[in-house]
């Protein structure tokens, strides 16, 4: 069960793209045309690229990564293409281009690549907060920051004739998972055992806290004061998730939580569109044309779905705002039912597991730690987004990973899942 | 289309999806959860000492708490006028290995710290008695 169990699983997934998209034709009554011809093409070329640098610089590395992120963008870029065609085909040169990325990655992280990072991690916490801070760059700049539903966090690059723009902050939150591994590797021992008591209270060692401290706080004003809740939750969640990693004491999960309600509360009090939110997830209902209308059409796609869903192309899911991005965990419960939400969670577990069982595996305590990080960041991000669409919690508007629109997104997690699959290449040798 | 048809199709569309899925599931069992070799105890590694006058590139394996000291009583004996007679105990303890202090009169210290209450050593770890060093592998 290695690299050709690996082709095979990719070739499958990409006649699962190519099928959804026929599905979207033969609902459309076009029937079969050459758009189901390039799905096909740019899967089997995005992939076959990954799983040849697989083969060429990681022999061994877990094969059910990228099996499992094809699957899943599969059942994505169906949803994506039957909300919007153009989408879609924009989505299709994203994959291209995250393909190239993550192979590029592949190629770069060979031999004592990954080591390498270690070394560099204030490097890496500076790029890191520099991406966060980018959208900030004035409106007139060639470069310049985009402002888009009350927030400021894209960027955009005007060429002649179109503006290309980007998420930096997907990209930062690698850069952090890569900083805080190595700096837990370092230091995590300290971290767990050195102890002063004041009373019955043990502290910890306020030394080895600092800068990683500051890091949180660095990272976490920046993308408060942007008004990004999902990236300020995503990355207050990673930090609190790697320091109980790193020391195994359950004492930082509970004050992490405290932290959380607490700012949750005062955010609460302070700006309008937490309210809003908090609002719209307490009660979609009462505010339904309005605030609630998201959610509460999100609600009416996973109810219409049933057990097998409406059929792609046959129910309603374009009347959710967002449903190609944030939203396309409805979209897809409303189109393929209980059945489809199931198999994109139970994909994702899969994938967290297999990140969670490349870090149990691996002995270099940094792999260990990175492996660890970037599982978390993929599980958090989605868990925050699916509880959100799912009404367990207020909606922070980050993408799912994989599934959703966007270019940015996609490149990133492929970045993601290239790091895991060298990290894993080096616990297996 | 027929409804038919198009129903059919969306059901199709949905096996090959659970159909991958539970290929994936099948096989990727030995890839989630801990490795078997760190759950088994009688392969927790050794110890190497990296810094003695006497004994330096000395192995031993860890296993069953085994006593080490400078007294010939000692399962390790550590040649080193600073060690006591019996120094320190190591040994796999419910699958982590543990170094526990016996009392030695000048100390253990686990990657430089000085520890009086049994602490788990992993692969890396430096555990010092008296002048000499010995290194978890």
């Amino acid at each position: 069960m290695t690299r050709s169990a690996e082709a095979a699983l990719l070739l499958t997934a990409s006649v699962v793209a190519a099928f959804g998209t026929a599905l979207v034709g033969f609902t459309r009554g076009i029937g079969l045309d050459a758009q189901v011809a390039l799905t096909f093409i740019v899967f089997v070329g995005a992939f076959g690229a990954i799983h040849l640098s697989l083969r060429r610089w990681a022999p061994s590395a877990n094969p059910y990564l990228f099996p499992l992120a094809a699957i899943l963008a599969a059942i994505g870029l169906t949803e994506v293409y039957r909300l919007d065609p153009e989408l879609g085909s924009v989505q299709r040169w994203s994959l291209l281009i995250a393909a190239g990325g993550a192979s590029g990655l592949i190629f770069l992280l060979r031999g004592d690549g990954v080591a390498v990072l270690r070394r560099y991690r204030y490097l890496f916490l500076t790029l890191g907060v520099v991406l966060l801070l980018l959208p900030w760059l004035p409106d007139e700049w060639l470069v310049h920051g985009i402002e888009a539903n009350g927030s400021r966090l894209w960027v955009g690059l005007d060429l002649p004739g179109r503006t290309l723009s980007f998420q930096p902050g997907e990209i930062a939150k690698l850069l952090l998972a890569v900083f805080l591994a190595s700096y837990l590797a370092d230091h995590h021992l300290a971290m767990g055992t050195t102890r002063r008591n004041i009373g019955r209270l043990a502290l910890p060692p306020l030394r080895q806290f600092g800068p990683i401290l500051l890091a949180a706080a660095a990272a976490f004003a920046v993308l408060v004061y942007q008004r990004d809740l999902g990236a300020s939750l995503l990355i207050f969640a990673l930090f609190v998730g790697a320091i109980y990693l790193a020391t195994g004491q359950l004492a930082y999960i509970v004050a992490g939580a405290a932290l959380v309600v607490a700012g949750g509360v005062t955010s609460y009090q302070l700006f309008g569109h937490v309210q809003r939110r908090v609002g719209a997830w307490l009660d979609p209902f009462a505010d339904f044309s309005d605030t609630g209308y998201q959610v509460a059409q999100g609600l009416f796609a996973f109810g219409s779905g049933s057990l097998t869903g409406s059929g792609v192309g046959m129910g309603r899911p374009d009347l959710i705002p967002a449903a190609a991005t944030d939203f396309i965990f409805a979209a897809v419960a409303e189109e393929m039912g209980f059945a489809g939400a199931v198999a994109v969670i139970a994909g994702f577990a899969l994938l967290v597991a297999a990140g969670f069982g490349i870090a149990l595996h691996t002995r270099d305590l940094f792999r260990r730690f990175l492996a660890a990080c970037l599982t978390l960041v993929l599980a958090l991000q989605t868990l925050l987004i699916l509880a959100g669409v799912l009404r367990l919690f207020p909606i922070t508007g980050i993408t799912l990973p994989f599934m959703s629109y966007g270019g940015t997104s996609l490149v990133a997690n492929m970045l993601l899942l290239a790091m895991l699959a060298r990290i894993s290449h080096g616990a297996r040798a | 289309m027929p409804a038919l048809f198009l129903n059919l199709l969306k059901l199709i569309f949905l096996a090959l999806v659970y159909l991958f899925l539970w290929q994936v599931a099948r096989s990727i069992g030995g890839h989630v959860g801990a490795p078997q070799a760190a759950r088994s105890t009688n392969r927790a590694g050794e110890m190497v000492v990296v810094r003695s006058d006497s004994i330096a590139g000395q192995r031993f394996p860890i296993g069953a708490p085994a006593v080490l000291g400078r007294s010939d009583q000692a399962d390790i004996v550590i040649d080193d006028p600073y060690a006591s007679d019996f120094h320190v105990r190591v040994g796999v303890q419910d699958g982590t290995v543990l170094a526990s202090d016996l009392g030695s009169t000048n100390g253990t210290y686990v990657n430089g710290r000085r520890v009086t209450v049994p602490t788990p050593l992993i692969q890396g770890d430096s555990l010092q008695i008296g002048k000499t060093i010995l290194e978890v592998r």
